[in-house]
Protein backbone atom coordinates (compact mmCIF):
# COMPACT_ATOMS: atom_id res chain seq x y z
CA UNK A 1 0.00 0.00 0.00
CA UNK A 2 1.41 3.69 -0.89
CA UNK A 3 1.94 5.93 1.74
CA UNK A 4 -0.20 8.23 -0.45
CA UNK A 5 -3.46 5.85 0.19
CA UNK A 6 -2.66 5.62 3.91
CA UNK A 7 -2.12 9.18 5.01
CA UNK A 8 -5.59 9.83 2.42
CA UNK A 9 -7.26 7.14 4.30
CA UNK A 10 -5.96 8.20 8.09
CA UNK A 11 -7.68 11.76 7.37
CA UNK A 12 -10.86 10.07 6.39
CA UNK A 13 -11.04 7.82 9.40
CA UNK A 14 -9.74 10.85 11.81
CA UNK A 15 -12.91 12.61 10.26
CA UNK A 16 -15.00 10.46 10.85
CA UNK A 17 -13.93 9.66 14.49
CA UNK A 18 -13.89 13.07 14.88
CA UNK A 19 -17.56 13.41 13.93
CA UNK A 20 -18.55 10.01 15.85
CA UNK A 21 -17.56 12.47 19.07
CA UNK A 22 -19.16 15.30 18.38
CA UNK A 23 -22.31 13.81 17.55
CA UNK A 24 -21.70 11.71 20.95
CA UNK A 25 -21.70 15.28 22.75
CA UNK A 26 -24.38 16.99 20.08
CA UNK A 27 -27.31 14.56 20.09
CA UNK A 28 -29.52 13.92 23.51
CA UNK A 29 -28.63 10.87 24.69
CA UNK A 30 -32.75 9.48 24.72
CA UNK A 31 -33.07 11.24 21.37
CA UNK A 32 -34.62 7.84 19.75
CA UNK A 33 -36.30 6.46 22.63
CA UNK A 34 -39.79 6.26 20.83
CA UNK A 35 -39.18 8.54 17.86
CA UNK A 36 -37.73 10.74 15.93
CA UNK A 37 -37.01 13.42 19.17
CA UNK A 38 -35.44 13.47 22.41
CA UNK A 39 -37.11 10.77 24.52
CA UNK A 40 -36.90 13.26 27.74
CA UNK A 41 -38.78 16.22 26.15
CA UNK A 42 -41.99 13.60 26.75
CA UNK A 43 -41.35 13.23 30.20
CA UNK A 44 -40.80 17.11 30.71
CA UNK A 45 -44.08 17.39 28.86
CA UNK A 46 -45.71 15.14 31.19
CA UNK A 47 -44.31 17.15 34.32
CA UNK A 48 -45.63 20.74 33.66
CA UNK A 49 -48.50 22.12 35.03
CA UNK A 50 -51.75 21.43 33.87
CA UNK A 51 -53.32 24.27 31.72
CA UNK A 52 -56.98 23.50 30.86
CA UNK A 53 -59.86 22.53 32.83
CA UNK A 54 -63.23 21.33 30.63
CA UNK A 55 -66.62 21.54 30.48
CA UNK A 56 -67.74 19.04 33.00
CA UNK A 57 -65.66 20.63 35.89
CA UNK A 58 -66.84 24.37 34.75
CA UNK A 59 -69.98 22.93 35.55
CA UNK A 60 -69.33 22.30 38.94
CA UNK A 61 -69.78 26.10 39.86
CA UNK A 62 -71.43 27.28 37.15
CA UNK A 63 -74.53 24.42 36.06
CA UNK A 64 -76.76 27.83 35.11
CA UNK A 65 -74.24 28.83 32.45
CA UNK A 66 -73.58 24.77 31.59
CA UNK A 67 -77.38 24.41 30.58
CA UNK A 68 -77.86 27.26 28.70
CA UNK A 69 -74.09 26.64 26.50
CA UNK A 70 -74.99 23.45 26.19
CA UNK A 71 -78.89 23.68 24.79
CA UNK A 72 -77.60 26.73 22.45
CA UNK A 73 -75.73 26.99 19.12
CA UNK A 74 -72.05 27.16 20.68
CA UNK A 75 -72.62 24.00 22.70
CA UNK A 76 -69.62 22.71 20.06
CA UNK A 77 -67.46 25.74 21.14
CA UNK A 78 -65.60 24.91 24.85
CA UNK A 79 -65.73 27.34 27.40
CA UNK A 80 -61.80 27.84 27.31
CA UNK A 81 -61.86 28.69 23.97
CA UNK A 82 -63.64 32.02 24.88
CA UNK A 83 -62.64 31.80 28.72
CA UNK A 84 -58.89 30.77 27.97
CA UNK A 85 -57.51 28.08 30.01
CA UNK A 86 -59.11 27.52 32.92
CA UNK A 87 -57.03 25.18 35.35
CA UNK A 88 -55.61 27.83 37.60
CA UNK A 89 -59.49 29.31 37.70
CA UNK A 90 -60.51 25.94 39.15
CA UNK A 91 -57.78 26.23 41.89
CA UNK A 92 -58.09 28.98 43.00
CA UNK A 93 -61.50 31.58 41.60
CA UNK A 94 -61.46 34.20 43.37
CA UNK A 95 -57.89 35.08 42.83
CA UNK A 96 -58.04 33.96 39.21
CA UNK A 97 -60.45 34.99 37.43
CA UNK A 98 -61.71 33.54 34.02
CA UNK A 99 -63.09 36.71 32.64
CA UNK A 100 -63.47 36.94 28.50
CA UNK A 101 -62.95 39.46 26.13
CA UNK A 102 -66.20 40.62 25.31
CA UNK A 103 -65.36 43.07 22.15
CA UNK A 104 -66.64 43.09 19.14
CA UNK A 105 -63.36 42.08 17.47
CA UNK A 106 -63.20 39.36 19.29
CA UNK A 107 -66.74 37.73 18.10
CA UNK A 108 -66.09 38.88 14.64
CA UNK A 109 -62.97 36.75 14.97
CA UNK A 110 -64.90 33.78 14.29
CA UNK A 111 -68.32 35.74 12.69
CA UNK A 112 -66.94 38.64 10.75
CA UNK A 113 -67.81 38.37 7.21
CA UNK A 114 -65.00 35.54 5.42
CA UNK A 115 -65.85 33.87 1.85
CA UNK A 116 -63.39 31.40 2.46
CA UNK A 117 -66.15 30.12 5.53
CA UNK A 118 -69.09 27.77 4.62
CA UNK A 119 -71.87 29.42 3.14
CA UNK A 120 -73.78 28.08 6.17
CA UNK A 121 -71.74 29.63 8.75
CA UNK A 122 -73.66 32.36 10.63
CA UNK A 123 -71.44 35.72 9.36
CA UNK A 124 -71.81 39.55 9.89
CA UNK A 125 -70.69 42.43 7.99
CA UNK A 126 -68.49 43.90 11.29
CA UNK A 127 -69.33 47.62 9.78
CA UNK A 128 -73.17 47.53 9.99
CA UNK A 129 -74.66 44.80 12.16
CA UNK A 130 -75.53 46.03 15.58
CA UNK A 131 -74.93 49.69 14.96
CA UNK A 132 -71.49 49.08 16.75
CA UNK A 133 -72.84 48.07 20.05
CA UNK A 134 -71.07 45.05 21.52
CA UNK A 135 -72.23 42.04 20.48
CA UNK A 136 -73.33 40.90 24.12
CA UNK A 137 -75.72 43.41 24.43
CA UNK A 138 -77.96 41.68 22.21
CA UNK A 139 -77.02 38.00 22.14
CA UNK A 140 -75.92 36.17 24.70
CA UNK A 141 -72.47 34.81 24.21
CA UNK A 142 -73.72 31.27 26.23
CA UNK A 143 -76.43 30.73 23.63
CA UNK A 144 -76.26 33.26 21.17
CA UNK A 145 -80.12 32.34 19.87
CA UNK A 146 -81.23 33.79 22.92
CA UNK A 147 -81.45 37.53 22.82
CA UNK A 148 -81.18 39.98 25.97
CA UNK A 149 -77.70 39.85 26.46
CA UNK A 150 -75.56 38.34 29.79
CA UNK B 1 -42.51 40.86 5.46
CA UNK B 2 -46.19 41.59 6.21
CA UNK B 3 -46.34 44.27 4.25
CA UNK B 4 -45.44 42.28 1.61
CA UNK B 5 -47.79 39.96 1.71
CA UNK B 6 -50.72 43.11 2.27
CA UNK B 7 -49.11 44.08 -1.18
CA UNK B 8 -49.21 40.53 -2.15
CA UNK B 9 -53.09 40.22 -1.35
CA UNK B 10 -53.54 43.24 -4.20
CA UNK B 11 -52.20 40.74 -6.85
CA UNK B 12 -53.75 37.30 -5.58
CA UNK B 13 -56.65 36.12 -8.09
CA UNK B 14 -59.25 33.94 -7.72
CA UNK B 15 -59.37 31.26 -4.77
CA UNK B 16 -56.62 30.01 -2.76
CA UNK B 17 -56.08 28.95 1.15
CA UNK B 18 -54.92 30.99 3.29
CA UNK B 19 -51.54 29.58 4.19
CA UNK B 20 -50.78 29.84 -0.30
CA UNK B 21 -50.50 33.49 0.60
CA UNK B 22 -46.96 33.41 1.35
CA UNK B 23 -44.75 31.67 -1.03
CA UNK B 24 -42.65 29.92 1.32
CA UNK B 25 -39.95 28.86 -1.39
CA UNK B 26 -38.44 32.04 -2.22
CA UNK B 27 -35.59 32.85 -4.76
CA UNK B 28 -33.32 31.15 -2.86
CA UNK B 29 -34.72 27.92 -3.41
CA UNK B 30 -35.02 28.42 -6.97
CA UNK B 31 -31.28 29.10 -6.29
CA UNK B 32 -30.03 25.95 -4.68
CA UNK B 33 -31.16 23.27 -7.67
CA UNK B 34 -29.41 25.84 -9.99
CA UNK B 35 -26.43 25.83 -8.19
CA UNK B 36 -26.38 22.26 -7.65
CA UNK B 37 -27.26 21.78 -10.98
CA UNK B 38 -24.05 23.93 -11.88
CA UNK B 39 -21.68 21.43 -10.20
CA UNK B 40 -23.44 18.10 -11.58
CA UNK B 41 -23.00 20.03 -15.02
CA UNK B 42 -19.18 21.29 -14.78
CA UNK B 43 -18.72 17.10 -13.09
CA UNK B 44 -19.96 15.84 -16.21
CA UNK B 45 -17.56 18.29 -18.39
CA UNK B 46 -14.71 16.78 -16.48
CA UNK B 47 -15.77 13.47 -17.09
CA UNK B 48 -16.23 13.94 -20.57
CA UNK B 49 -12.47 13.84 -20.76
CA UNK B 50 -11.50 11.33 -17.90
CA UNK B 51 -13.83 8.80 -18.78
CA UNK B 52 -15.06 9.29 -22.37
CA UNK B 53 -11.72 10.10 -23.80
CA UNK B 54 -12.90 12.71 -25.55
CA UNK B 55 -9.15 14.71 -25.89
CA UNK B 56 -10.23 18.04 -27.05
CA UNK B 57 -11.79 19.06 -24.31
CA UNK B 58 -9.01 18.44 -22.28
CA UNK B 59 -7.58 22.02 -21.57
CA UNK B 60 -11.15 22.25 -19.69
CA UNK B 61 -10.71 19.18 -17.57
CA UNK B 62 -9.14 20.50 -14.65
CA UNK B 63 -10.76 24.07 -14.83
CA UNK B 64 -14.30 22.16 -14.86
CA UNK B 65 -13.43 20.36 -11.52
CA UNK B 66 -12.80 23.31 -9.60
CA UNK B 67 -15.86 24.65 -10.78
CA UNK B 68 -17.32 22.29 -9.71
CA UNK B 69 -15.89 22.08 -6.62
CA UNK B 70 -16.59 25.71 -6.01
CA UNK B 71 -20.09 25.62 -6.67
CA UNK B 72 -20.77 22.45 -4.50
CA UNK B 73 -19.41 24.39 -1.69
CA UNK B 74 -22.08 27.26 -1.74
CA UNK B 75 -24.34 24.67 -2.75
CA UNK B 76 -25.73 24.26 0.85
CA UNK B 77 -26.06 28.00 1.38
CA UNK B 78 -29.36 29.08 -0.04
CA UNK B 79 -31.04 26.23 2.03
CA UNK B 80 -28.79 27.12 5.02
CA UNK B 81 -30.27 31.14 4.66
CA UNK B 82 -33.43 29.85 3.59
CA UNK B 83 -33.68 28.15 7.01
CA UNK B 84 -32.49 30.68 9.26
CA UNK B 85 -30.66 28.17 12.03
CA UNK B 86 -27.39 27.57 10.29
CA UNK B 87 -26.29 26.47 13.95
CA UNK B 88 -29.20 23.25 13.01
CA UNK B 89 -27.54 22.81 9.88
CA UNK B 90 -25.52 19.24 10.80
CA UNK B 91 -28.35 17.70 12.66
CA UNK B 92 -29.66 15.98 9.05
CA UNK B 93 -26.32 14.84 9.14
CA UNK B 94 -26.21 13.66 13.22
CA UNK B 95 -29.56 12.23 13.50
CA UNK B 96 -29.64 10.91 9.84
CA UNK B 97 -33.68 10.82 9.08
CA UNK B 98 -33.28 7.92 5.99
CA UNK B 99 -37.18 8.37 5.06
CA UNK B 100 -36.33 12.02 4.18
CA UNK B 101 -35.32 12.91 0.63
CA UNK B 102 -34.67 16.50 1.93
CA UNK B 103 -32.33 15.00 4.75
CA UNK B 104 -30.55 12.70 1.97
CA UNK B 105 -29.21 15.79 0.46
CA UNK B 106 -26.67 16.25 3.36
CA UNK B 107 -25.49 12.14 2.55
CA UNK B 108 -25.33 12.56 -1.43
CA UNK B 109 -23.20 16.17 -0.68
CA UNK B 110 -20.94 14.75 1.86
CA UNK B 111 -20.28 11.56 -0.61
CA UNK B 112 -19.90 13.81 -3.91
CA UNK B 113 -17.35 16.41 -1.96
CA UNK B 114 -15.49 14.51 -0.14
CA UNK B 115 -15.12 11.24 -1.99
CA UNK B 116 -15.73 12.32 -5.71
CA UNK B 117 -14.50 15.70 -6.10
CA UNK B 118 -11.76 16.14 -3.25
CA UNK B 119 -10.24 12.96 -4.06
CA UNK B 120 -10.52 13.05 -7.83
CA UNK B 121 -8.80 16.85 -7.68
CA UNK B 122 -6.13 15.47 -4.62
CA UNK B 123 -4.69 12.22 -6.93
CA UNK B 124 -5.17 14.04 -10.27
CA UNK B 125 -3.35 17.53 -8.89
CA UNK B 126 -0.43 14.65 -7.37
CA UNK B 127 2.14 15.22 -9.33
CA UNK B 128 2.02 19.15 -9.73
CA UNK B 129 1.42 19.71 -5.48
CA UNK B 130 4.25 17.88 -5.30
CA UNK B 131 6.35 20.01 -7.76
CA UNK B 132 5.10 23.01 -6.43
CA UNK B 133 5.94 21.99 -2.33
CA UNK B 134 9.67 21.21 -3.65
CA UNK B 135 9.78 25.03 -5.31
CA UNK B 136 7.37 27.25 -3.55
CA UNK B 137 7.92 29.18 -0.30
CA UNK B 138 5.89 30.79 2.15
CA UNK B 139 2.03 30.06 2.31
CA UNK B 140 1.85 28.61 -0.48
CA UNK B 141 4.61 26.11 -0.24
CA UNK B 142 3.56 25.57 3.38
CA UNK B 143 -0.05 24.81 1.95
CA UNK B 144 1.47 22.53 -0.92
CA UNK B 145 3.75 20.45 1.35
CA UNK B 146 0.26 19.56 3.63
CA UNK B 147 -1.15 18.49 0.45
CA UNK B 148 1.29 15.84 -0.58
CA UNK B 149 0.91 14.65 2.47
CA UNK B 150 4.50 13.95 3.18
CA UNK B 151 4.50 11.33 0.13
CA UNK B 152 6.57 12.78 -2.31
CA UNK B 153 7.05 10.15 -5.23
CA UNK B 154 6.34 10.91 -8.30
CA UNK B 155 7.84 8.23 -10.14
CA UNK B 156 6.51 6.97 -13.47
CA UNK B 157 4.79 4.46 -12.48
CA UNK B 158 3.02 5.99 -9.42
CA UNK B 159 1.54 8.62 -11.71
CA UNK B 160 0.50 5.92 -13.93
CA UNK B 161 -1.33 4.56 -10.74
CA UNK B 162 -3.00 7.92 -9.77
CA UNK B 163 -4.39 8.30 -13.37
CA UNK B 164 -6.19 4.86 -13.03
CA UNK B 165 -7.20 5.91 -9.72
CA UNK B 166 -8.63 8.98 -11.20
CA UNK B 167 -10.44 7.52 -13.75
CA UNK B 168 -12.49 4.66 -11.10
CA UNK B 169 -12.99 7.50 -9.18
CA UNK B 170 -14.65 9.70 -12.47
CA UNK B 171 -16.74 6.79 -13.09
CA UNK B 172 -18.07 6.13 -9.74
CA UNK B 173 -18.45 10.14 -9.72
CA UNK B 174 -20.40 10.39 -12.96
CA UNK B 175 -23.75 8.49 -11.32
CA UNK B 176 -23.05 10.66 -7.97
CA UNK B 177 -23.21 13.85 -9.71
CA UNK B 178 -26.62 12.63 -11.76
CA UNK B 179 -27.56 11.60 -8.37
CA UNK B 180 -26.60 14.82 -6.55
CA UNK B 181 -28.79 16.50 -9.24
CA UNK B 182 -31.56 13.71 -9.82
CA UNK B 183 -32.65 13.88 -6.40
CA UNK B 184 -33.58 17.62 -6.03
CA UNK B 185 -35.35 16.89 -9.18
CA UNK B 186 -36.65 14.24 -7.46
CA UNK B 187 -38.35 16.21 -4.41
CA UNK B 188 -40.13 18.12 -6.52
CA UNK B 189 -41.78 15.41 -9.05
CA UNK B 190 -42.61 13.75 -5.75
CA UNK B 191 -45.08 16.22 -4.29
CA UNK B 192 -47.79 14.60 -5.96
CA UNK B 193 -50.51 16.98 -4.97
CA UNK B 194 -48.97 19.51 -7.46
CA UNK B 195 -49.55 18.86 -10.84
CA UNK B 196 -46.85 21.17 -12.36
CA UNK B 197 -44.65 19.52 -10.03
CA UNK B 198 -45.64 15.37 -9.97
CA UNK B 199 -44.16 13.74 -12.26
CA UNK B 200 -41.23 11.25 -12.78
CA UNK B 201 -39.73 12.92 -15.57
CA UNK B 202 -38.30 15.95 -13.27
CA UNK B 203 -35.35 14.06 -11.75
CA UNK B 204 -34.10 13.29 -15.34
CA UNK B 205 -35.29 17.23 -16.66
CA UNK B 206 -33.53 18.47 -13.57
CA UNK B 207 -30.15 16.17 -14.40
CA UNK B 208 -30.17 17.77 -18.16
CA UNK B 209 -30.74 21.16 -17.50
CA UNK B 210 -27.77 21.07 -15.00
CA UNK B 211 -26.21 19.40 -17.87
CA UNK B 212 -26.77 22.18 -19.93
CA UNK B 213 -26.09 24.48 -17.46
CA UNK B 214 -22.59 23.03 -16.26
CA UNK B 215 -21.40 23.16 -19.64
CA UNK B 216 -22.21 26.52 -20.62
CA UNK B 217 -20.82 27.41 -16.98
CA UNK B 218 -17.20 25.89 -18.22
CA UNK B 219 -17.32 26.95 -21.56
CA UNK B 220 -18.06 30.34 -20.47
CA UNK B 221 -15.28 30.70 -17.59
CA UNK B 222 -12.81 29.21 -20.10
CA UNK B 223 -13.81 31.29 -22.63
CA UNK B 224 -13.36 34.83 -20.17
CA UNK B 225 -10.33 32.92 -18.42
CA UNK B 226 -7.96 32.58 -21.59
CA UNK B 227 -9.24 35.73 -22.63
CA UNK B 228 -8.09 37.26 -19.06
CA UNK B 229 -4.92 35.46 -18.90
CA UNK B 230 -4.34 36.85 -22.80
CA UNK B 231 -4.00 33.48 -24.08
CA UNK B 232 -4.73 31.60 -28.01
CA UNK B 233 -8.35 30.41 -26.93
CA UNK B 234 -8.42 26.59 -28.10
CA UNK B 235 -10.84 26.66 -31.06
CA UNK B 236 -11.23 23.05 -30.85
CA UNK B 237 -12.01 22.35 -27.16
CA UNK B 238 -14.67 25.41 -27.68
CA UNK B 239 -16.21 23.69 -30.65
CA UNK B 240 -16.03 20.44 -29.00
CA UNK B 241 -17.45 21.66 -25.70
CA UNK B 242 -20.48 23.90 -28.14
CA UNK B 243 -21.37 21.14 -29.66
CA UNK B 244 -21.60 18.67 -26.57
CA UNK B 245 -23.54 22.05 -25.27
CA UNK B 246 -25.92 21.47 -28.16
CA UNK B 247 -26.96 18.00 -27.67
CA UNK B 248 -27.51 18.26 -24.15
CA UNK B 249 -29.51 20.81 -25.34
CA UNK B 250 -31.68 19.07 -27.95
CA UNK B 251 -32.23 16.31 -25.26
CA UNK B 252 -33.92 18.92 -22.56
CA UNK B 253 -35.87 20.11 -24.86
CA UNK B 254 -37.40 16.96 -26.09
CA UNK B 255 -37.57 15.85 -21.99
CA UNK B 256 -39.40 19.41 -21.51
CA UNK B 257 -41.47 19.20 -24.57
CA UNK B 258 -42.26 15.26 -23.40
CA UNK B 259 -43.17 16.63 -19.89
CA UNK B 260 -45.56 19.35 -21.39
CA UNK B 261 -47.33 17.10 -24.15
CA UNK B 262 -47.95 14.53 -21.17
CA UNK B 263 -49.56 17.33 -18.98
CA UNK B 264 -51.74 18.25 -22.45
CA UNK B 265 -52.41 14.79 -23.44
CA UNK B 266 -53.62 13.34 -19.67
CA UNK B 267 -55.72 16.15 -19.20
CA UNK B 268 -55.43 15.93 -15.45
CA UNK B 269 -57.36 17.83 -12.99
CA UNK B 270 -55.46 21.44 -12.51
CA UNK B 271 -54.71 21.18 -16.43
CA UNK B 272 -56.79 24.39 -16.89
CA UNK B 273 -54.96 26.09 -14.11
CA UNK B 274 -51.25 25.24 -15.39
CA UNK B 275 -52.36 26.37 -19.27
CA UNK B 276 -53.17 29.92 -17.24
CA UNK B 277 -49.90 29.42 -15.29
CA UNK B 278 -47.73 29.20 -18.44
CA UNK B 279 -49.84 31.34 -20.99
CA UNK B 280 -50.60 34.36 -18.41
CA UNK B 281 -49.07 34.09 -15.28
CA UNK B 282 -45.44 33.03 -16.04
CA UNK B 283 -45.58 33.64 -19.56
CA UNK B 284 -42.64 36.16 -19.71
CA UNK B 285 -40.32 34.38 -17.30
CA UNK B 286 -41.56 30.76 -19.11
CA UNK B 287 -42.08 31.50 -22.79
CA UNK B 288 -40.18 34.62 -23.32
CA UNK B 289 -37.43 34.20 -21.37
CA UNK B 290 -36.63 30.34 -20.68
CA UNK B 291 -37.82 28.69 -23.83
CA UNK B 292 -37.72 31.84 -26.45
CA UNK B 293 -34.26 33.21 -25.43
CA UNK B 294 -32.98 30.53 -22.89
CA UNK B 295 -33.51 27.81 -25.36
CA UNK B 296 -34.63 28.63 -28.77
CA UNK B 297 -31.73 31.41 -29.30
CA UNK B 298 -28.83 29.42 -28.11
CA UNK B 299 -29.77 26.52 -29.65
CA UNK B 300 -30.26 28.19 -33.30
CA UNK B 301 -27.20 29.84 -32.23
CA UNK B 302 -25.27 26.44 -31.50
CA UNK B 303 -26.98 25.07 -34.57
CA UNK B 304 -25.40 28.12 -37.16
CA UNK B 305 -21.78 27.70 -35.35
CA UNK B 306 -22.18 24.26 -36.48
CA UNK B 307 -22.50 24.97 -40.28
CA UNK B 308 -19.19 25.70 -40.68
CA UNK B 309 -19.87 28.98 -42.40
CA UNK B 310 -18.45 31.24 -39.77
CA UNK B 311 -15.30 32.19 -39.09
CA UNK B 312 -13.91 31.69 -35.63
CA UNK B 313 -14.17 34.82 -34.18
CA UNK B 314 -18.00 35.31 -35.10
CA UNK B 315 -18.28 31.29 -33.52
CA UNK B 316 -16.62 32.91 -30.23
CA UNK B 317 -19.44 35.18 -29.96
CA UNK B 318 -21.85 32.94 -30.66
CA UNK B 319 -20.89 30.32 -27.60
CA UNK B 320 -20.26 33.66 -25.49
CA UNK B 321 -24.40 34.60 -26.33
CA UNK B 322 -25.50 31.29 -26.27
CA UNK B 323 -23.62 29.96 -22.75
CA UNK B 324 -25.08 33.37 -21.60
CA UNK B 325 -28.68 33.23 -22.64
CA UNK B 326 -28.12 29.31 -21.64
CA UNK B 327 -27.35 30.05 -18.01
CA UNK B 328 -30.24 32.79 -17.80
CA UNK B 329 -32.48 30.49 -19.06
CA UNK B 330 -31.62 27.37 -16.64
CA UNK B 331 -32.34 29.93 -14.13
CA UNK B 332 -35.50 30.82 -15.81
CA UNK B 333 -36.40 27.01 -15.35
CA UNK B 334 -35.53 26.63 -12.05
CA UNK B 335 -37.45 29.55 -11.01
CA UNK B 336 -40.80 28.49 -13.08
CA UNK B 337 -40.65 24.77 -11.19
CA UNK B 338 -40.29 26.68 -7.85
CA UNK B 339 -42.22 29.95 -7.64
CA UNK B 340 -45.08 28.25 -10.24
CA UNK B 341 -45.56 25.40 -8.12
CA UNK B 342 -46.21 27.78 -5.21
CA UNK B 343 -48.47 30.41 -7.06
CA UNK B 344 -50.67 27.59 -8.72
CA UNK B 345 -53.16 27.10 -5.91
CA UNK B 346 -54.10 23.91 -4.59
CA UNK B 347 -57.58 24.99 -5.36
CA UNK B 348 -57.13 25.32 -9.34
CA UNK B 349 -59.01 28.25 -9.03
CA UNK B 350 -56.67 31.02 -8.32
CA UNK B 351 -53.76 32.09 -8.54
CA UNK B 352 -50.59 33.34 -5.71
CA UNK B 353 -48.44 35.94 -6.02
CA UNK B 354 -44.81 36.30 -5.36
CA UNK B 355 -42.92 39.35 -4.37
CA UNK B 356 -39.10 39.57 -4.03
CA UNK B 357 -37.60 41.73 -1.61
CA UNK B 358 -34.71 43.77 -2.63
CA UNK B 359 -32.63 43.12 0.71
CA UNK B 360 -32.92 41.11 3.77
CA UNK B 361 -33.35 37.64 4.42
CA UNK B 362 -34.85 35.75 1.22
CA UNK B 363 -34.14 38.86 -1.10
CA UNK B 364 -32.38 39.53 -4.55
CA UNK B 365 -29.44 40.80 -3.10
CA UNK B 366 -28.65 37.69 -0.70
CA UNK B 367 -28.95 35.27 -4.07
CA UNK B 368 -26.84 37.67 -5.41
CA UNK B 369 -24.07 37.35 -3.06
CA UNK B 370 -24.36 33.72 -3.35
CA UNK B 371 -24.59 33.08 -6.61
CA UNK B 372 -21.42 35.84 -6.19
CA UNK B 373 -19.20 33.70 -4.15
CA UNK B 374 -18.48 30.65 -6.23
CA UNK B 375 -17.10 32.62 -8.58
CA UNK B 376 -14.62 34.23 -5.67
CA UNK B 377 -13.99 30.61 -4.81
CA UNK B 378 -13.36 29.98 -7.68
CA UNK B 379 -10.60 32.73 -8.55
CA UNK B 380 -8.94 31.21 -5.29
CA UNK B 381 -8.83 27.84 -6.11
CA UNK B 382 -7.32 28.26 -9.41
CA UNK B 383 -5.12 31.28 -8.29
CA UNK B 384 -3.54 28.43 -5.43
CA UNK B 385 -3.70 25.21 -8.08
CA UNK B 386 -3.55 26.54 -11.66
CA UNK B 387 -5.66 24.21 -13.84
CA UNK B 388 -3.93 25.78 -17.45
CA UNK B 389 -2.03 23.42 -19.77
CA UNK B 390 0.77 25.82 -20.20
CA UNK B 391 4.07 24.82 -18.34
CA UNK B 392 2.98 25.02 -14.73
CA UNK B 393 5.27 27.09 -11.83
CA UNK B 394 7.36 24.67 -11.43
CA UNK B 395 7.97 23.89 -14.71
CA UNK B 396 9.16 27.31 -15.10
CA UNK B 397 11.50 27.37 -12.12
CA UNK B 398 13.36 24.42 -12.62
CA UNK B 399 13.86 26.25 -16.36
CA UNK B 400 15.48 29.35 -14.23
CA UNK B 401 17.97 26.61 -12.02
CA UNK B 402 19.11 25.43 -15.59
Amino acid sequence: MRKIHIRVAMVYITAAILFLIIRSFVVPPTFGEYDWYRGDSVREIMELPPQHANATVCKDCHSERYDLWSGGAHSTVSCESCHGPSYSHTKDPIIVSANVDNSREFCGLCHAQNPSRPADFPQIDMDTHGNGNLCVVCHNPHSPWVFGGE
Amino acid sequence: MSEILWEVLNHIEGFIYPNEVEVNWSVLIALYPYITGLVAGAFIVASLERVFKVEAVKPTYRLALLTALAFLLAAPLPLVAHLGHPERALEIMFTPHLTSAMAGFGFVYAWYLLIVLLLELGYDYRKDVVKWAQTATGFRGFLYRILTMGDYDISEETLKKDEKLVGIITVIGLPSAAFLHGYVGFIFGSVKANPWWSSPLMPIIFLFSAMVSGIALVLLIYMASTKLRGKEMDMECVDTLAGYLLYTYILDLGLEFMEIAHLLYTQEEGIDAILILINDKLFVSFIIIQIFFGTLIPITLLVLSKTGLFRAKVRKFFYISASLLTLIGVFAMRWNVVIGGQILSKTFRGYGYYIMPLFGPESLTLALAIMVLPFILLAIFVKLLPPWDEPPLWMKTERRYD
